[in-house]
């Protein structure tokens, strides 16, 4: 990994030397193509050569940027009209059409320097962006090993009787273990942010109890909810959907971190699922400061962090965009919806309900 | 294993995992080796006379799954690997190559040595071809075909008895959505994975206080159903 960072901070030549260089390697290919061009003069006659001068324009200005694409373009109409046009070894401009092609070739160096510059920089944002991803990826995986003994040692602490008897020892403990808990899922959503921006994410569908969602996500999240009274009101027959379950899971804890953070503590959350015409709703409801104007649709951009918290509570903005990403990926949506501050928020997840293969009665044949 | 100590086999290159996994299998009293590597770790595994095995899914000389499968070539031992970050494909086809279960990683020992004590259980039963599993509420008497929560006998149609037999056979392991389809309709299929769904549905509603919050047939998402003591 760290090879990586010190490959990226290899250090470059100054610039003015390098456009110096390159403005040479220009004029060394507008001599080059004289040359060609003398050549070929003694075996055919060509009567307008100044077209094949923007050929070193074009390589220039790709590959080198403005100056030494200019030099070559002025070099590229002077050099013809000095070695090729009559009155030859004469510099003095006798055509108006070697006006218009210095223009014409000026134009083309200029536009095409910075398409250039253009090509260049998504290179190297992409070259960039890959280095970040790589970074995230690996610092996760690196992380979570000292995690794993940590949380493990610390659950073995935890059975210990000196500790079970001891009531501020036993806190401590539950200490460690929660905030390795937190530790564990900002990893998990550095791991999961960067899954979503770089390689882009493929579900794996199949079909999925609803219920199995909502009882999985209250499993994941039990550390947290040990002084919650949450309600589950969920509707029966629900039918299965046809989604990348862990996926949806991991989306679902996300509205319900949120919602856990979100609202005060030992405040009851409601968790929901009903069935409309076509599709399932799943809603999590909390009694929190709810949204401010406007912010509905704001908290699941990436980063964004509502100004009424972003002091007060601790977090990276990335919770909910992961979510709307991981539900979008199933081909569902997610919303959130608030009777206004002091109001509680709801964030809602629609899942379409997709044709059921056959009914129950051939389970048993 | 009954009359000795159990052994148990860590295969893990991290020195700080090994520890606290030592730690709490001596705990339990159990007979720990240690190995680095994945070669070394199979030869302890052939040479040794081990009870359980636990193995890290990356392994610097070799992958884990590849571990599973030369062990379950020649051995019935109970295997639980640990990984970071797998996911849900990786879980399956540990499983399907043999692995009884995995925990992935941050996890408590709590829960490890759950996954191990039942995955020796499930060896000492077959062994001993026991025939009635118990798990907390519930008890399949794998001999007579009959299932009771809480002594009364719970009537079931063949293929709800069928998932709950194969279920039992691992009582607290988990048991992939692939391997029940296959041991309850004999051939894979979308649709079946859909009747699989729908019949752990219409068995949660017999042997579950709450079928919507289920306690003994609980779902591993993406991977498949464990049976628990509903603790």
């Amino acid at each position: 990994m760290w090879t990586r960072i010190r490959e990226l901070r290899k250090e470059l030549p100054a610039r003015w030397l390098l456009d110096l260089g390159h403005t040479a390697l220009s004029l060394l290919l507008v001599a080059g193509i004289t040359g060609l061009i003398g050549i070929a003069l003694h075996f055919y006659k060509i009567d307008h050569v100044t077209i094949l001068y923007l050929i070193p324009v074009l390589v220039a200005a790709l590959h080198w940027g403005l100056v030494p694409a200019v030099v070559a373009a002025i070099a590229g109409v002077a050099a013809p009209a000095f070695f090729f046009y009559p009155p030859i070894y004469d510099l003095r401009v006798h055509n108006p059409d070697q006006v218009i092609d210095l223009v014409l070739f000026i134009i083309v160096a200029v536009v095409t320097s910075q398409l250039g510059v253009i090509a260049r920089q998504a290179k190297i944002r992409a070259q960039a962006e890959n280095l970040r991803d790589a970074l995230i990826g690996s610092v996760s995986h690196e992380l979570r090993t000292p995690l794993a003994s940590i949380v493990g040692s610390v659950s073995i602490l935890a059975q210990s009787p000196t500790i079970k008897q001891d009531e501020h020892l036993s806190s401590l403990v539950q200490v460690t273990r929660e905030e390795a808990d937190r530790l564990n899922s900002e990893i998990q959503n550095l791991l999961d942010a960067t899954r979503i921006s770089s390689e882009g994410i493929r579900p794996r569908l199949e079909w999925v109890d609803p219920e199995d969602i909502i009882n999985g996500m209250l499993a994941r999240k039990r550390w947290l909810l040990s002084e919650r009274p949450i309600t589950q009101d969920i509707e029966d027959d629900l039918p299965l959907v046809y989604v990348d379950s862990a996926m949806l899971e991991t989306a679902l804890s996300q509205l319900m971190g949120n919602a856990l953070k979100y609202s005060p503590l030992r405040s009851p959350i409601v968790i929901s699922a009903s069935r409309t015409d076509d599709t399932i709703q799943i809603k999590v409801i909390d009694q929190g400061e709810g949204l401010a104007f406007g912010e509905s649709e704001k908290i699941f951009e990436r980063f964004y962090r509502s100004p009424q918290h972003a002091g007060a509570i601790s977090g990276s903005g990335l919770g909910l965009w992961i979510a709307r990403a991981l539900i979008q990926a199933c081909g569902g949506r997610v919303r959130a919806s608030s009777l206004g501050q002091g109001h509680g928020t709801t964030l809602q997840i629609d899942l379409p309900v997709t044709a059921q293969p056959a009914s129950d009665e051939h389970i048993d044949e | 294993m009954n009359d000795t100590t159990p052994v148990v086999l860590l295969i893990d290159d991290d020195l700080q995992i090994r520890r606290f996994l030592r730690a709490g299998f001596n705990l339990e009293h159990f007979k720990v080796l240690e190995e680095e590597t994945g070669e070394a770790g199979l030869r302890s595994a052939t040479l040794r006379s081990v009870d359980l095995i636990i193995v890290d899914l990356n392994l610097p000389d070799m992958d884990g799954a590849e571990i599973v499968k030369r062990i379950r070539a020649w051995s019935i031992v109970p295997i639980i690997v640990l990984s970071v970050r797998a996911s849900d494909e990786d879980k399956v086809r540990l499983l399907e190559y043999g692995a009884d279960d995995y925990v992935v990683k941050p996890f408590s020992m709590v829960e490890l040595l759950a996954r191990a004590r039942a995955a020796l259980r499930r060896h000492a039963r077959t062994a001993q071809s026991e025939s009635v599993v118990n798990l907390g509420r519930l008890s399949v008497d794998l001999a007579n075909r009959a299932v009771f929560v809480d002594t009364a006998r719970i009537p079931l149609s063949p293929k709800e008895y069928r998932l709950v037999q194969v279920l039992a056979q691992h009582a607290g392991n988990v048991v992939t959505h692939n391997h029940l389809v296959k041991e309850i309709w004999g051939v894979r299929g979308m649709q079946n994975a859909h009747y699989l769904r729908i019949l752990v549905r219409r068995l949660r509603r017999k042997i579950e206080q709450n079928p919507k919050q289920p306690r003994i047939l609980v779902s591993e998402l993406g991977v498949g159903y464990r049976l628990t003591t509903g603790d």
